[in-house]
């Protein structure tokens, strides 16, 4: 095969003039150039836990200007809407779970009357037991905080996992050395600057609505709401808009503000446009969900792992729709390491805190923080040197995970030069300073290993590829722009595979009237699943030009090149035509000019010990970083941080720096600053002021090592980049701030607070 | 409601606004000014960042009426798609811009820092920009952006 014109090249993407200049328009945009919108608003619970007594909406229905109340009573479907399990309640009727439970809607012409109509609804509560301690929701014993839910559950469990290897209790009786430590990590938000919107507009024509919402899943977005809008999913058209960020949180979220709008789009038969404030984008929407894991770890006294034994309890919040957070937690509960003995136990359970739902990692950073603690604390046990113990482990070609699936070399297996890698980089080179008494300075590292899609039989992606007469391209695809670089990608992919200049390809995104199913745009998976669909629909759509080319050349169809826009014979350049006389014949020939690409992952096939081939690739890293833990008011600074990744192969390097970088900064919020508080049920930190995420203060230079060990099933080697980079850095600055202070710390974030504790407490 | 009058990107315009109005919603409802961003109400992030007689401020913690007898300037003003301003430039070259909803509130914060200090350092950057919070870039690339720009602005002014 030829070289590439532009797979592999830093490209500029189209979206970022647009962005820069401020032409691009966002959902929250295109609402400001309407004259036909009404105004919604939504009331929320004082508590997150609480009985409706007595709901009285008549002095807002009488206001002048509003359009429609809604409460319970009032629905034109089903009262649940959701990702997979439609639990999440349109309004609550009697019983709201968390504050985030809408109780009644308004609609108006205007915000400021909407606003003022909500104020009028008197709604009289009997606040209930808050339901807030996930380990304690989970005792058999415990009060259910759901007695009336949709589908079958244990208790108060919303879903429950076991990975299960050999025998770990032998492997532990035979140990030299047992790890045994339990980890806390926080509650997050995903924090993306554009706040939930939707527009709802009823189609006139067909019946039906359509939906422009921010958000990573255009088709599902029809199957989670239909139900509830009583409506059949073909009449849900669903429409993204440039996404003003999302790292997950808009899986769920969008379906929150959507659904609400087109309650009040049906009841009205107007169009209706729903934006949630900051203030409701914290208390509302879903969080990563804060885990305690208890991790044990057995080794032998040469430092090989024998066995793990781990339990996670996360915690779900109120709701379930999408649950993969148990599943992931116990397949990385080992991290990337070759480990013959496992149980892995991870439990999701019920409290009155916001749903717990997709946040980049999805559950695979929670378990990275404590397995990459329990290696430092085994390499401190047995004086070992933690990179050198960690090379002794990890996994190579022919090794199995503790899910049982053996690695391949051909799907790109880099984790050791990534390792080597950042062993060589200043951070492991240079002496620290440690000059000033009171600053202490540490390095640490951390491994992990992060799968490239969903891993369920269902995972798949499709698309639409058509050429213009003119030499064109559009390629209809529903994944999202969440700013991670999807659209400067798939041009790249698709201009390089069907030889046409990569100003042709246009990509007409997540519109679900102008795509197919592909899946959401989460897991890490778009450039790989959606990309080899689109490879596949574009070789499809050559190879029908090639045959045409070849008969108007005259030349043998194997030989027929399609490069620049040109069709020529092999090694005759002089002899081209331009491509878009080979389409026009195509289509006075009656050969179609549209293909409809697909492509699956193989199939996976999942059993009740969760032993089996899972995702079929897998990015892997090493994160390095230098930290400065001042012991006067136990504030940590990372000074200095390399990641190395092993993508397979960079599609736009630049925008996979990209990804590496936002995920570290990501990971440096989580392990340092970033936890939501939780009293009774109710959100005690819900701004930007006292939610804090990184600035650009907050954060160091940030370094990054792109590793190419390509994965023979990626379009042209790549693996999925998204979420991996924000594994690592979490339990890489524990093991800098244990080599600072010489303490070692077991909760996150490290705030000045606990550090300082944990300094009080080493010298007790 | 009270009548402002004020210079908006280089015209004089005037409008009638409400006493509790914020710049922001003049901004983006009475003018079409989408360009400017708003993300948390709270003037914690930046997004809505316009500059007010060159300097950045917060639009939607700053009174519409404060703006009377004053120049506004908002990302659509400091150039187009045609023709962008060096700034703006940088960050499309530099690979800055992610999902972008920051990226009008950096680009003018990084404006009104190079207009003050031509040549800035890196850590006066990142002081600068500490005030417009972005959740996708970590920062990295757009401090490089600002540095670009900063080199090409004072390139064009030597060779002027």
């Amino acid at each position: 095969m030829r070289e590439p014109n532009y797979v592999g090249k830093s490209l500029p993407r189209p979206d970022s003039l647009a962005k820069a200049t401020g032409a691009a328009k966002y959902t929250a945009d295109l609402s400001l150039f309407r004259k036909d919108l009404l105004y919604a608003k939504a009331l929320f619970p004082p508590y997150g836990h609480a009985r409706i007594v007595r709901i009285d909406t008549s002095a807002a229905a009488a206001l002048e200007g509003v359009a429609a109340v809604m409460t319970a009573n009032d629905l034109p479907g089903a009262n649940g809407y959701g990702g997979m399990i439609p639990d999440k309640v349109v309004i609550a009727r009697d019983e709201v779970f968390y504050e985030g439970d809408p109780v009644a809607l308004v609609a108006a012409e205007s915000l400021a009357i909407a606003e003022e109509a909500v104020s009028l609804i008197q709604v009289e509560y009997e606040p209930l037991e808050s339901f807030d301690d996930p380990q304690r929701m989970l005792q058999e014993d415990a009060p259910l905080l759901h007695a009336q839910y949709p589908v079958p559950k244990d208790g108060n469990v919303s879903d429950a996992v076991t990975v299960k290897k050999g025998d770990a209790d032998a492997a532990f009786q035979s140990a030299d050395v047992v790890i045994d430590n339990w980890y806390k990590t926080p509650m997050l938000d995903h924090a993306y600057l554009e706040p939930d919107v939707a527009i709802a507009e009823p189609d006139p024509v067909q019946g039906g609505l359509v939906i422009y919402s921010p958000q990573h899943a255009v088709q599902m977005a029809k199957r989670a709401m239909s139900d509830a809008f009583n409506l059949p999913q073909s009449k849900i058209r669903v429409v993204s808009q440039i996404v003003g960020g999302g790292f997950g949180g808009k899986e769920d979220s969008t379906f929150d503000v959507s659904v609400i709008a087109g309650v009040l789009a049906l009841k009205t038969k107007r169009p209706v446009y729903y934006e949630f404030t900051r203030d409701e984008v914290f208390k509302n929407t879903g969080k990563r969900h804060a885990c305690v894991i208890h991790h044990q770890l057995a080794a032998d006294k040469t430092g090989k792992i024998l066995g793990i034994k781990v339990d996670t309890v996360v915690d779900k919040g109120a709701w379930k729709s999408i649950d993969a957070i148990p599943s992931r937690t116990a397949q990385y509960a080992g991290g990337p390491y070759s480990i013959d003995h496992a149980l892995c136990r991870s439990w999701s359970v019920f409290t009155d805190h916001p749903y717990g739902c997709a946040f980049r990692g999805l559950g695979s950073p929670q378990a990275h923080f404590a397995m990459e603690s329990q290696m430092d604390e085994l390499a401190r046990r047995l004086g070992m040197d933690p990179v050198e113990l960690r090379l002794k482990n990890i996994l190579r070609n022919g090794d199995s995970t503790i899910w049982g699936q053996v690695m391949l070399e051909e799907r790109g297996l880099g984790l050791e030069e990534c390792i080597k890698r950042v062993r060589e980089d200043k951070i492991f080179q240079d002496p620290l300073d440690q000059s000033d008494p009171k600053i202490r300075r540490g390095r640490g590292m951390a491994c992990f290993l992060y799968g490239t899609g969903t891993g369920m039989p269902t995972d798949g992606a499709h698309c639409l590829v058509q050429a213009q007469p003119d030499g064109s391209i559009n390629i209809g695809a529903s994944a999202s722009e969440l700013g991670q670089g999807f659209i400067i990608a798939m041009k790249q992919l698709a201009a390089d595979t069907l030889g046409v200049s990569i100003g042709k390809v246009h990509i007409d995104f997540s519109d679900s009237a102008a795509s197919l199913e592909s899946g959401a745009t989460v897991a890490s998976r778009t450039t790989v699943l959606t990309g080899n669909a689109i490879v596949d629909g574009c070789r499809q759509l050559r190879r029908r030009f090639q045959k045409v080319g070849a008969e108007m050349l005259h030349c043998d169809l194997r030989t027929c090149e399609i490069d620049h826009d040109q069709v020529y014979p092999t090694g005759c350049p002089e002899r081209a035509i331009p491509l878009k006389s080979v389409i026009a014949k195509a289509f006075a020939s009656q050969v179609p000019l549209g293909t409809v690409g697909s492509w699956y992952p193989p199939m996976t096939y999942p059993n009740p010990e969760n032993q089996g081939d899972k995702m079929h690739t897998y990015a892997f890293g090493c994160q390095g970083v230098t930290v400065a833990v001042d012991t006067e008011t136990g504030e940590v600074t990372v000074e200095d941080a390399v990641l190395a990744c092993d993508v397979g192969k960079a599609i736009n390097p630049s925008t996979v720096e990209g990804q590496l970088q936002g995920g570290m900064a990501q990971a440096i919020g989580w392990a340092l600053m970033e936890e939501h508080f939780m009293a009774s049920g109710r959100m005690k930190n819900h701004t930007y002021h006292d939610y804090l995420i990184p600035t650009a203060m907050d954060v160091p230079q940030l370094r990054t090592i792109l590793v190419e060990h390509p994965n023979c099933l990626g379009p042209f080697g790549a693996k999925g980049v998204g979420e991996p980079p924000i594994v690592g850095a979490a339990p890489a600055i524990r093991a800098a701030v244990r080599d600072a202070i010489g303490v070692s710390i077991y909760e996150i974030p490290m705030t000045p607070v606990r550090i300082m504790e944990a300094i009080r407490n080493s010298k007790k | 409601m009270v009548t402002i009058r004020f210079t908006l990107n280089g015209k004089a315009v005037s409008c009638e606004v409400s006493a509790t109005e914020v710049l922001v919603d003049t901004l983006r409802v009475r003018f079409g000014l989408t360009g400017t961003k708003k993300a948390c109400g709270t003037g914690d992030c930046g997004a809505c960042t316009v500059l007010l007689d060159g300097t950045a401020i917060r639009s939607c913690i700053f009174l519409a009426a404060m703006a009377d007898g004053h120049s506004i300037t908002t990302i659509e003003g400091v150039g187009s798609i045609e023709s962008p301003h060096p700034v703006q430039q940088a960050f499309v070259d530099a690979g800055a811009v992610q999902c972008g909803y920051c990226t009008p509130g950096m680009v003018l914060t990084s404006i009104a820092l190079l207009e003050k200090n031509p040549r800035p350092t890196e850590a006066e950057i990142r002081v600068a920009l500490s005030g417009n919070l972005c959740r996708c870039t970590g920062y990295q690339k757009i401090v490089e952006a600002v540095q670009l720009a900063a080199e090409r602005m004072s390139g064009a002014e030597s060779q002027n």
